[in-house]
């Protein structure tokens, strides 16, 4: 049960609270603790008494100091942390403020425990360990704990109670966030996927429903490819200066005006139509020289939808393999540049083509046709009309020979 | 591959995956708490967006105990406690919502348990959350909750100590059902919801009579009546139905047949369209 429960700690192997004691304390923080409901609630008896005098100065490595320092710092930098005094007023290693006492907050440790039996007029607050409020202590400010936790044994804190776990120090920006490896990897993925899965069923449709134009545009882009990649790329310099041309002719009559939203969807859909129709075209071709269809095996729409699906996969593919390497930024950003280059050129084309054919509905004239030779007249001076040539050899004719 | 690549390539691998792993932490965990000093009226404002909401009472000496996980990108806690006013503000202050595929419900949470002893006027603004308020134990004197998007459930299950002088449930497209609100001790209930399912419990003990009225714009609204209550049903509809089995017409409004020598009486006023309402007598 995730009962909110205060994790109040009894810290029941503190002992008096010399350097040495504290570090005991220091190496076993999880020792013996009962959670809050039980604690909070009632007179809790340290299991040993806890002598109530000030404890002398924990001696720390330097790079446990250097350590507890830097956790000080991103301390400060968290939004939801207490004012701290100075760091050399901080003690590291853990303070004890005796009974009777009084003195002025915020009081702040670092590395050991904050106990207070007598009076802290301010904050008491620990960085990396608990603060222990023993019976007759008193609080005027908020108990804070990062990292750790504030146990209750019956003093009293007038402010509030804060404990904080987790990532600490300041909020970092959402630019600066990424998911865990794993997960941008597994999202990455599915979304690539979903993308593919997505051009399929679009092809297929093109295919069933607009197979005649899909037909144009890969009869433009086999016979005129580089044409219309320059056509693809005119296109898209051109896209925005005529749609501004589109509003601003709309936008000479009142009419025209209230047509200019409609106007805008119809021309981003068009060009939506266009760069997929010219997209599919090109998976298509692509699909076609990669797999080349065996030849009684599909139907030509057979042959079509396996060029589209194989083609696809192929151009998604580098997407996909992309994506598989998210939990690899470097090496991702470079499958990534890849793919991007080749859609871009891929698409550029398509839509040239696309462009080109007027949307597949002009198909490009196939090249005149050779005369076909008819070899008869090459057989006899006269013309064949009315005249009896002289007979052709054929194989079995030549047997009989 | 020879030797020289694949250190190459292994080297590339492991920068790559420091990078990746070296960027900020933004899931913090915030535990606030105040200790009780006495048992003076508090009113508490809760706000919060997205997530998963728990309310209920708690059984140690505190005024509130709050328990949050939140993305720190996204969210920035609240917790400010005027001693002067008595006025709790808790909950998350902003909370950005972003598409990210990930499912932010099941890592959100806000746990709030608030003081038995303390008399509570509660506020609850929230957003697109799964919320469960047991509000068994508290001492609430009025309860006002406003959701956007939610599923949520209410639930007295002994009888509130203090007289509640209002229960205010609004809620746009949501999921959403009260438990045994005859405990709320209220007797002016009112729910407005807008695209949802409603059940209403009116289960529990009754201390007096009720009046609750109903206003669901496309939804369904159930409300569970013990067979021992008395009930009266105003109903305006438009293109609305009303399951009224039990129920006889009387002066333009449907009343049980015991409605007459009921000890405690459910006055319903209810306005729907294009929903259903239907009154359920089972006794459950």
């Amino acid at each position: 049960m995730r009962t909110a429960i205060l994790p109040l700690i009894l810290a029941v192997a503190a002992g008096p609270l010399t350097g040495r004691q504290a570090a005991a304390i220091q190496q076993r923080p999880g020792a013996e603790k009962v959670p809050a409901a039980e604690s909070a609630g009632k007179a809790v008896t340290p299991a040993r008494a806890i002598e109530a005098q000030d404890s002398g100065k924990v001696h720390l490595s330097k790079a446990a100091v250097d350590s507890l320092t830097e956790l000080v710092s991103r301390f400060r930098r968290d939004p939801e942390a207490a004012p701290l005094p100075p760091t050399d007023q901080i003690a590291m290693g853990g303070r004890s403020i005796p009974a009777g006492t009084e003195v002025a907050g915020p009081i702040a440790v670092a590395g050991g425990p904050l106990h207070v039996f007598g009076t802290v007029n301010g904050d008491a607050i620990a960085v990396g360990s608990d603060v222990i409020v023993h019976p007759g202590a008193r609080i005027t400010g908020n108990a804070v704990s990062a990292l750790g936790t504030v146990t209750l044994l019956g003093g009293t804190v007038n402010g509030e109670i804060r404990q904080l776990a987790g990532a600490l120090g300041a909020v970092p920006q959402a630019s600066e966030v990424v998911e865990s490896p794993a997960r941008s990897t597994r999202h990455a993925l599915a979304l690539t996927s979903s993308w593919l899965i997505i051009l399929v069923l679009m092809a297929i449709g093109v295919l069933l429903f607009a197979g005649d134009y899909l037909d144009g545009v890969v009869d433009s882009l086999e016979g005129r490819f580089g044409r219309s990649f320059w056509a693809g790329i005119a296109t898209q310099l051109a896209l925005a200066p005529v749609l501004a041309l589109l509003i601003v002719a709309l936008a000479v009559t009142i009419l025209g005006i209230l047509l200019i939203p409609f106007a805008i969807v119809a021309f981003v859909l068009a060009v939506a139509g266009l760069i997929t129709l010219g997209f599919l075209a090109i998976a298509r071709i692509t699909g076609e020289s990669v797999a080349p269809t065996a030849s009684k095996r599909y139907s030509a729409r057979g042959a079509a939808l396996r060029a589209l699906v194989v083609g696809v996969s192929i151009y998604m593919g580098l997407w996909v393999l992309a994506s598989a390497f998210a939990w690899a930024p470097i090496v991702e950003t470079v499958l990534r540049g890849i793919a991007v280059a080749i859609t871009w050129v891929a698409t550029t084309a398509g839509l040239g083509a696309a462009v080109l054919s007027r949307g597949g509905t002009r198909r490009s004239l196939p090249a005149a046709p050779l005369a076909a030779v008819n070899d008869i007249p090459w057989q006899t001076p006269t013309p064949v009309t009315g005249v009896v040539a002289a007979r052709r050899p054929t194989p079995s004719s030549s047997t009989k020979r | 591959m020879n030797r020289r690549a694949s250190r190459a390539f292994a080297h590339a691998m492991a920068a790559s995956l420091a990078a990746s792993t070296a960027a900020a932490q933004s899931w913090r965990t915030l535990d606030v708490a105040r200790q009780l000093k006495d048992s003076s009226a508090a009113s508490v404002q809760i706000v919060y967006g997205t997530g998963k909401i728990g309310v209920r009472a708690t059984s140690n000496p505190l005024l509130y105990h709050m328990q949050l996980r939140y993305d720190a990108t996204r969210a920035l806690p609240r917790h400010a406690f005027d001693t002067t006013a008595r006025k709790l503000q808790i909950g998350v202050q902003k909370s950005d919502v972003r598409f990210t595929g990930r499912s932010e419900r099941e890592d959100a949470h806000l746990q709030l348990e608030l003081s038995r002893s303390a008399p509570l006027d509660l506020d609850m603004d929230l957003g697109a959350v799964e919320s469960d308020l047991d509000l068994t134990g508290l001492r609430v004197s009025r309860l006002r909750v406003e959701s956007g998007a939610s599923d949520g459930k209410l639930r007295f299950d002994s009888l509130n100590a203090a007289r509640m002088s209002m229960l205010e449930i609004s809620l746009g497209a949501a999921s959403f059902r009260g438990d045994r609100l005859a405990n709320a001790n209220a007797r002016d209930i009112r729910v407005d919801a807008g695209v949802g399912n409603v059940e209403l419990d009116m289960g529990g003990e009754w201390t007096q009579d009720i009046e609750l009225r109903v206003d669901v714009t496309l939804g369904v609204v159930t409300i569970h009546v013990p067979s021992d209550v008395g009930v009266r049903v105003s109903l305006q509809k438009t293109l609305a139905s009303f399951d009224h089995e039990s129920l006889v017409e009387r002066d333009g409004a449907w009343v049980s047949r015991n409605w007459d020598s009921a000890p405690h009486k459910l006055r319903v006023t209810a306005k729907t369209v294009f929903g259903k309402l239907a009154i359920d007598r089972t006794g459950r």
